[in-house]
C-alpha cells in the first residue's frame, strides 16, 4: 500500500475529522477563489467592455478622463483628419452634455447626452429602429424608452446644457430614430445620443466643433500601436491612449483598492486554512504516535511516514479545494449581484469575473497550503523518537 | 564461530539518557551474542533496562558506548535509512500493545511490511495467506483489529513481524495484555516460530514464558546479573 492509499485509509478511518477538514478547506477555498476573482475582476471586466466597444484608441486633450478635462479644440476636424490616416479604420468625435427630458417620469433625472461626428463606427448598438441620419434625430437607451414610453418614430423634447457659461436654451424637439444599447450605461442611466451639430444646436452654443474625446478604431494591420504612433505624430498636442493603457490607468487608480483588499483577505483566508489543516493533522498524528513509532520500528523509513502525512494533507486540501470551486462560483455570483447595486457602476461591469489565471493561482495557493500545513506534523513524525514513544505508549 | 555467524554481537554496550536531573544509565556494559536459532528471554524488574536493551538489539536505538554489530555491521555507523532497511528486512518486532493499524484488515496489516520492502503483489498475497494460515487466522483475514480478540491481534502482529522472513524476532512483553490461557497460546506460537529457525528474544515479566527459553538473562540496574541456559 503506497503512501496515498495509506493516507486515504487514515482519513476514512475517522470520517468526521476528515469531513470537517474537507468542509473547512472548501469554505476557506471558496473565499480564497472569490478574493482572486475580485482582485482582477473589475480590470478584466473593464478590458472586455473597452474591447467590445469597437474602438481601440482614445484621443483626449489631457491625461484626464474624457468629459472630466478640457475639450479638444476643433475636435471634429481633428477626428476627420485622423480618420484619413492609413492605419485608422474610422474615427469619430464625441461631445458629452447633460439634458433634461421633458417627460413626467424623467423630470427629476438628468440625461447623459452624447454628440457624435461623422459616419464611422458608433459607440452604441441599435436594438430597435434605425441609427441616426440627418436632421433632429436621437437614439435613446432602453431605460429612457421605458420611462418615456417613446419608441422609434416618436418624439422627445430635450433641454440640453453643454456649458455652465451659456444661458439655458429653449427646449428642442427630437425624433427618436432608434433604441440603442450603450456599453458604459449604468442600470438606471438615461442616455441619449445625437449628432454633434444637433447637440450644439440644442445647447445653444452655435456651430462649435470642440470634442471631449476622439474614438478611433485602428486597422487590424498594422494594428493598435502603429495607429497610436501615427495619430500622435499627426496631433502631437493631444494624448493617445490604447485600451491596454486605459486599463493600466484604471489598475493604478481606483481599482488598486480592490486588489489591496483582496490581497489582505487572501492572506487571512490562506492563513486560516493552514491553521485548520495543521491542527487537524497534528491531532491526528498525536493520536497515532504509537502506531507511527511501531511502523518505524518495523522498518518504515522516516521519508515514508513523512509522505503519509503529506499525502493526508494533500487529500484533505485537494478534495476541499475541488469543492471550493463551484462553491466559490456561486458565492461570487451572489456577491457580484450585491456589489453591482453601488451607484454609477456600468451595468456590464462585473466585480467577479471568471479568469483561468485565478483558478491556476487558487490551485497553487492550495497546494502551498497543503505543504505548509503539513510542515509541523511532518516535523513531529520525522523526529519521533521510536523507542521512547513505544515505552510511553506502554506506560500510558 | 566468526562475527558474521552471530546475528547480534554486542560488546560492552551502554545506553545513557541525558535527563534534566542528570544522565540516567539504562543499560550498562552489557555484552551479548545472539546466534541463529537462539531462544532468549530477558527478565528483570521494571526499569532495569530490558526494553532499552531490546531496542538496541533491534537497531531502534544505538549504544552510547560499546559496539553493537548486527550481522557484522556496526549499527552506530549506519544511517537512519540503512537502519530502517535493516529492521525491515532482518528484524521482526512484536509489541505488548500489538500496534496493528486499525483501518487495515488483518491481511493488509501483514502485507504492509512486504509492500514497504518492495515485494511483488502476487508474492505478498501468497506470503500473507501462508502467514495467516501459520498463525491460524486464515478465516479472519478480512477482519479489522477491532473485530479480533487480544490473542488474535497478537497472532496477526506475529504474522506481520515474520512477513519479510527476518532472522531475528524481538518481542516486548508479548503476553502482557493477554489472559493466561491466551498467553499460553501465544507462547506456543513463538516457540514454533523459533523452532522453524528464527532467533527469538523476548522481554517478559512472565516466569512461565521465560522458562520456555533456552537462555534466560536476568537484568538489574542496567546490567545482566545472571544468565542461565537450559
Amino acid at each position: 500500500m503506497n503512501a496515498l492509499g495509506f493516507a486515504w485509509r487514515s482519513l476514512v478511518r475517522q470520517p468526521a475529522r476528515a469531513a470537517l477538514g474537507v468542509l473547512g478547506v472548501a469554505a476557506v477555498g471558496a473565499l480564497l477563489f472569490d478574493m482572486l476573482l475580485l482582485s482582477q475582476g473589475l480590470v478584466v471586466s473593464m478590458r472586455g467592455l473597452l474591447d467590445r466597444s469597437g474602438f481601440d484608441l482614445r484621443v483626449t486633450a489631457t491625461d484626464a478622463l474624457p468629459g472630466q478635462g478640457p475639450r479638444i479644440p476643433d475636435g471634429v476636424t481633428k477626428a476627420d483628419a485622423i480618420s484619413r490616416v492609413p492605419s485608422v479604420r474610422s474615427a469619430i468625435a464625441l461631445r458629452f452634455a447633460r439634458a433634461a427630458v421633458d417627460v413626467d417620469a424623467l423630470r427629476d433625472r438628468s440625461a447623459a447626452v452624447q454628440g457624435i461626428s461623422g459616419n464611422g463606427t458608433r459607440p452604441w448598438t441599435i436594438i430597435r429602429g434605425r441609427d441616426l441620419s440627418a436632421g433632429a434625430e436621437i437614439v435613446i437607451n432602453e431605460t429612457t424608452a421605458r420611462a418615456s414610453g417613446v419608441e422609434p418614430g416618436g418624439r422627445l423634447v430635450l433641454r440640453a446644457s453643454c456649458s455652465e457659461d451659456v444661458a439655458a436654451p429653449p427646449p428642442m424637439t427630437f425624433t427618436v430614430s432608434g433604441i440603442a444599447s450603450f456599453p458604459f450605461d449604468t442600470a438606471t442611466a438615461v442616455t441619449i445620443a445625437t449628432s454633434i451639430d444637433m447637440l450644439a444646436a440644442a445647447c445653444g452654443t452655435g456651430a462649435t466643433r470642440d470634442a471631449d474625446v476622439i474614438m478611433v478604431a485602428s486597422q487590424d494591420d498594422p494594428g493598435t500601436n502603429a495607429a497610436a504612433a501615427d495619430i500622435q505624430e499627426l496631433v502631437p498636442d493631444l494624448r493617445v491612449l490604447t485600451n491596454t493603457e486605459a486599463v493600466r490607468r484604471f489598475e493604478n487608480g481606483g481599482f488598486t483598492y480592490f486588489r489591496q483588499i483582496s490581497a489582505v483577505l487572501t492572506t487571512i483566508t490562506v492563513s486560516f486554512a493552514v491553521l485548520l489543516i495543521t491542527v487537524l493533522l497534528t491531532v491526528s498524528v498525536n493520536q497515532r504516535l504509537g502506531e507511527i513509532a511501531a511502523l518505524r520500528a518495523l522498518g518504515f523509513s522516516r521519508w515514508r511516514v513523512v509522505a503519509d502525512v503529506l499525502c493526508e494533507s494533500s487529500l484533505i486540501v485537494g478534495t476541499g479545494g475541488l469543492l471550493s470551486l463551484p462553491l466559490g462560483g456561486l458565492l461570487a455570483l451572489e456577491l457580484d449581484r450585491i456589489l453591482k447595486r453601488i451607484p454609477d457602476i456600468p451595468a456590464d461591469v462585473h466585480f467577479f469575473v471568471f479568469d483561468p489565471s485565478a483558478v491556476r493561482i487558487h490551485l497553487l495557493l492550495l497546494m502551498a497550503t497543503a505543504v505548509i500545513a503539513a510542515l509541523y506534523p511532518i516535523r513531529v513524525v520525522a523526529r519521533l523518537p521510536i523507542a521512547s514513544t513505544l515505552r510511553a505508549e506502554i506506560i500510558g | 564461530m566468526t562475527a558474521l555467524d552471530h546475528i547480534v554481537d554486542a560488546a560492552h554496550v551502554s545506553r545513557v539518557f541525558p535527563m534534566p536531573a542528570g544522565p540516567v544509565t539504562a543499560v550498562a556494559d552489557v555484552s551479548l551474542r545472539i546466534t541463529p536459532g537462539d531462544h532468549v528471554a530477558i527478565r528483570g524488574p521494571s526499569g532495569c533496562g530490558k526494553s532499552t536493551l531490546l531496542h538496541m538489539l533491534g537497531c531502534v536505538e544505538t549504544p552510547s558506548s560499546g559496539t553493537l554489530l548486527f550481522q557484522g555491521q556496526d549499527v552506530a555507523t549506519l544511517s537512519d535509512r540503512r537502519r530502517s532497511l535493516l529492521r525491515l528486512r532482518q528484524i521482526g518486532f512484536v509489541f505488548q500493545r500489538f500496534f496493528l493499524l486499525p483501518m487495515l484488515t488483518a491481511a493488509e496489516n501483514v502485507e504492509l511490511p512486504q509492500s514497504e520492502a518492495g515485494a511483488p503483489r502476487a508474492d505478498r498475497r501468497q506470503r500473507t495467506k501462508e502467514l495467516l494460515d501459520y498463525v491460524g487466522l486464515s478465516a479472519r483475514a478480512d477482519h479489522r483489529p477491532s473485530e479480533l480478540s487480544g490473542g488474535e491481534m497478537q497472532r496477526v502482529a506475529i504474522a506481520r513481524a515474520l512477513a519479510n522472513r527476518p532472522g531475528l524476532l524481538l518481542a516486548d512483553e508479548p503476553t502482557g495484555e493477554l489472559d493466561r490461557a491466551t498467553g499460553e497460546q501465544i507462547a506456543a506460537l513463538l516457540d514454533r516460530v523459533n523452532a522453524d529457525g528464527t532467533a527469538l528474544v523476548i522481554v517478559t515479566h512472565d516466569a512461565a514464558l521465560a522458562e520456555r527459553s533456552t537462555r534466560v538473562l536476568t537484568m538489574r540496574d542496567g546490567r545482566i546479573e545472571t544468565e542461565s541456559r537450559s
